[in-house]
């Protein structure tokens, strides 16, 4: 079937059987292998992306259902080399180790970030319960998500747990 | 200058870009794709297998079975696992390849034009099988009715024994007596990059794997073995690793993708072969922390001297060996605990059944042995009516003391240091923020929370024990004129993502005195790399540190002589350690060890059984941190696997075969799950031997976790538990017994 899809604000047309899963025909058919495949089952939330600024796993969206649509992946955050607030948070908070998780983690905090710019932690905590992370045990990816809500807003981040004890 | 800060991660910028490649992102149409074929037979004798079948599927392009092994055998500690079993063996192997041992022995690999094709000649695959009767599990094996591998003659291949003391002695001098006998579940590493590879022949035909593992060399090693190739023509690298904790140390893809391309390439192909594998296939398809059953009974006087310890220990290997004996080795050395007791007997045994192979796992076995351990001695503080915390104190390892192997502990113990600052930590009140998460999907009832309290210290050891010839090399480049301008570090440590590539850099920047931003690096590479050993035993940060130490020395003397670029090579070898004496145990088994002290505050809901972490204090021994942040991470992520084994995670094994192998079945911690309050408190007491003073430290905030949330849950409900994990379920099945709920 032909579909036709921007994503990261490029156009695309192509031919693509209708079985084929977003992830599959952003990964294999586009190149773009930052957003991951960490499942099978739609629980890992490794493959999120955006599609019309709504969060969706790439995993269990098929390519065809994405016809006419906008798709943002991780690669598509950053402007001009600049990473958006969002990477920004979780490479200045440490939030991330394998990285695996990451892409993920961080276009659900977008999604988040643009429905509510000020999330308290327990909806940060909410808002990611779709992705798992077996490396940073998520207290960094807290303060990388509060981190970049602050910036959102044009407020100087909170200062890290360690910066307030001074370390 | 360059250690003690917390730089930011050098690979932070590719990973929250997408631009970080981890082994399966090769994509483009010169691919081919391979399927690893499982026998899905946990003890069957292979009678027979046609792969016209599969050739008959269109896209296939090749099937790779035994008889393209000519050495089909691996093992890392012993060649006793079939590469590929199959009828069409070489027969130079040491052990029989016809039989299937286990659900995931691997029997054929489909090479075709898309996924799609491999997968459906995967199925084509036309095999014969014998049924073979099923060792189910570690009570049928020790029957030895059936033997897994008859050729070791009994399926309880491995003996550890210590003798120190008198245990009769000991008995008529104690006072209270307690025992236990304990059941460690099995746990699955779930990191969360399943396994992948692509192999090719690089421009100097070398058969490359590119592969997330641990231990590049040794990687290298096994296929060469195998395939019966000398190692320069194997070339093992690493690109971005997603979580490895143990479960990549062994064998999946290595193997069997290079012999793939030698196929391919003898008929002229030279196309690169991906291999994906499903988060099915990965939780099926490699090993487990190991499960095991160990009984306990420990003596103490009145005034709360520990004097006698009695320890049976069976930890189940599954169809394999892997690491069981060294895995073994070490609940062995720390199923007593970090206590000088005097009289001491411990049998452990290693046995076989078919059930999926036991394997290194961050902890690598003393996981096993604190919970055995810090449950004794909190049930002896409760029969003594002393506090959990001063007993360790009355009871603890010092400098000097001498430990189960009878000999004294290397120098450098900081136990004592690491309680007191657990405990003080602990007493410092803090506002813990209620659960984020409710317990169940309703509010819980408040008359039916309890609240408790629990401590759990541990120690285990940095780097290879039990005589292995443990060695880390490292090469360092000086360019420049009159001074450095540029340093080029060549490392084969993996980064699995703990950071150390990271902290190697901060390393490097200090040992040869320049700012960090004139170190480059070359990582993980057999071709430019020399051999690091594992990232495994917690040992890549004291030993890659103590590489980079002789390696810039070596480099700075040929800088003096005028070399430019003044290049320096160097193989840290630590202080040899000896093997477990088998009569008695006696041994110098380790040259530096790490210690952990861990307090707890949970919330019990005697209603339903849940158990929520409130708080957690964990105070580790680092030796020095090279970068604070780092080692807050390996803090926080080791606490929040270790809940999940705690409380959480459950594979159903049955019958041999791995019932739940999903994440959505499986359950690792999510971000509503884990403890609402995480104070990491970091000791640095620095190791004598270690680079700057630094110790390993990633698994020890892993290994007193599970014991310090029982403790918890006795202190709130009054009941003990001695089996995790604590699910629910579990926890109101023991609360009724006990009378505490309904
Ligand atoms: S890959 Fe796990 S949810 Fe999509
Ligand atoms: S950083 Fe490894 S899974 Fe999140």
């Amino acid at each position: 079937m032909k579909i036709s899809v921007t994503v990261n604000g490029t156009r695309y047309e192509r031919d693509v059987e209708p079985r084929t899963l977003l992830v599959h025909f952003l990964r294999e058919d586009l190149g773009l292998t930052g957003t991951h495949v960490g499942c099978d089952t739609s629980y890992c939330g490794a493959c999120t992306v955006l599609v019309d600024g709504r969060s969706v796993k790439s995993c269990t969206f098929l390519a065809v259902a994405a016809d006419g649509a906008e798709i943002t992946t991780v690669e598509g955050l950053a402007a001009d080399g600049e990473l958006h607030p969002v990477q920004e948070g979780f490479w200045e908070r440490h939030g991330l180790q394998c990285g695996f998780c990451t892409p993920g983690m961080i276009m659900s905090s977008v999604a988040l970030l643009e429905e509510n710019p000020s999330p308290s932690e327990a909806e940060i905590r909410h808002a990611l319960e779709g992705n798992l992370c077996r490396c940073t045990g998520y207290h960094n990816i807290v303060l990388a998500v509060q981190y970049a809500a602050a910036k959102l807003r044009g407020e100087q981040p909170p200062p890290a747990d360690w910066e307030e004890v001074g370390a | 200058m360059s250690l003690g800060i917390s730089i930011v991660r050098d690979d932070a910028r590719a990973k929250v870009t997408g631009a970080a490649r981890y082994p399966g992102d090769r994509v483009g149409p010169d691919l081919l794709h391979a399927v690893v074929v499982f026998s899905g037979r946990p003890h069957a004798r292979m009678v027979s297998m046609d792969v016209r079948p599969a050739f008959a599927v269109p896209g296939v392009v090749e099937v790779v079975t035994a008889g393209d092994i000519p050495v089909n055998e691996y093992g890392l500690t012993m060649f006793d696992q079939p590469v590929l079993v199959g009828v069409d063996g070489t027969g130079r192997a040491r052990v029989a390849s016809d039989v299937s041992r286990w659900e995931a022995d691997q029997i054929a690999v489909v090479v075709a034009e898309t996924p799609e094709a491999a997968a459906a000649g995967a199925v084509a695959l036309d095999v014969d099988w014998e049924d073979l009767p099923v060792v189910a599990d570690l009570e049928a094996a020790l029957t030895d009715e059936v033997l897994v591998h008859p050729e070791a003659g009994t399926n309880r291949y491995v003996h550890h024994r210590i003798r120190k003391g008198s245990p009769e002695a000991g008995w008529a001098a104690a006072d209270v007596v307690v025992e236990g006998t304990y059941r460690l579940p099995h746990q699955e590493h779930a990191y969360l990059q399943p396994e992948a590879a692509v192999a090719y022949l690089d421009d100097d035909d070398r058969i490359t794997v590119e592969i997330a593992g641990q231990w590049t060399h040794e990687d290298r090693e096994q296929i060469a073995h195998a395939l019966d190739l000398p190692p320069e023509r194997i070339r093992v690298r690493y690109p971005a690793i997603g979580g490895a904790f143990g479960g990549r140390e062994d064998m999946s893809l290595q193997i069997v993708m290079a012999a793939a391309v030698r196929k391919l390439a003898a008929r002229g192909i030279r196309r690169p072969v991906r291999c994906v594998w499903s988060r099915e296939e990965s939780i099926v398809g490699h090993h487990k922390r190991h499960r095991g059953i160990v009984h306990a009974r420990w003596g103490a006087t009145r005034e709360g001297v520990v004097v006698v310890a009695e320890v049976d220990a069976y930890l189940d290997a599954g169809a394999y060996n892997y690491t069981t004996n060294k895995v073994l080795g070490n609940l062995h050395l720390t199923v007593a605990g970090p206590y000088e007791i005097p009289n001491l007997r411990v049998d452990s045994w290693g046995v076989y059944t078919n059930a999926v192979p036991g394997g290194a796992f961050r902890g690598f076995g003393a996981p096993q042995g604190a919970f055995v351990a810090e449950n004794q001695m909190n049930r002896l503080a409760e029969a003594l009516g002393i506090d959990p915390v001063e007993l360790r104190r009355r009871n603890v390892i010092q400098e000097g003391s001498v430990g189960p192997t009878q000999v004294p502990f290397p120098a450098g113990v900081s136990m004592p240091a690491v309680i007191d600052a657990c405990a003080e930590a602990a007493e410092r009140p803090v506002a813990v923020p209620p659960p984020a998460i409710p317990f169940a999907s309703l509010p819980a009832d408040e008359s039916r929370l309890r609240r408790g309290r629990g401590f759990a210290c541990a120690f285990k050891n940095v780097g290879f024990s039990f005589g292995f010839p443990e060695r880390c090399e490292a090469t360092i480049e000086l360019h420049g004129d009159d001074e450095v301008e540029r340093v080029v570090l060549h490392h084969a440590g993996a980064d699995v993502g703990q950071g150390a590539h990271t902290a190697f850099r901060q390393m490097a920047a200090e040992a040869v005195g320049v700012p960090l931003e004139r170190v480059e690096a070359v990582w993980s590479d057999t071709a430019v790399t020399g051999d690091s050993g594992s990232a495994s035993a917690s040992r890549l940060t004291f030993m890659a540190g103590n590489a980079i130490l002789g390696a810039a020395e070596e480099a700075e003397k040929r800088w003096r002589d005028g070399d430019r670029p003044a290049i320096g090579e160097f193989r840290y070898v630590p202080p040899p350690t000896e093997p477990f004496d088998p009569d008695t145990g006696r041994g110098d088994v380790n040259f530096a060890y790490g210690y952990v002290a861990e307090a707890v505050e949970v919330t019990v809901d005697v209603g339903t059984g849940h158990v929520h972490v409130d708080r957690v204090v964990c105070a580790v021994d680092v030796g020095r941190a090279i970068n604070p942040r780092l080692v807050e991470g390996q803090v926080h992520g080791a606490i929040v696997q270790a809940h999940g084994y705690a409380l959480t995670e459950r594979l159903v094994v049955e019958g041999a075969t791995i019932r739940n192998p999903r994440l959505s079945q499986y359950l690792i911690p999510g971000i509503g799950d884990v403890p609402a309050h995480v104070e990491a408190v970091i000791v640095e007491h620095p190791d004598p031997v270690g680079p700057w003073g630094a110790r390993g430290m990633a698994e020890m905030p892993f290994i007193p976790y599970a014991p310090a949330v029982v403790a918890a849950i006795h202190d709130a409900t009054g009941v003990w538990f001695d089996e995790i994990p604590l699910t629910p379920d579990r926890v109101l099945a023991g609360l009724r017994r006990a009378g505490v709920a309904q």
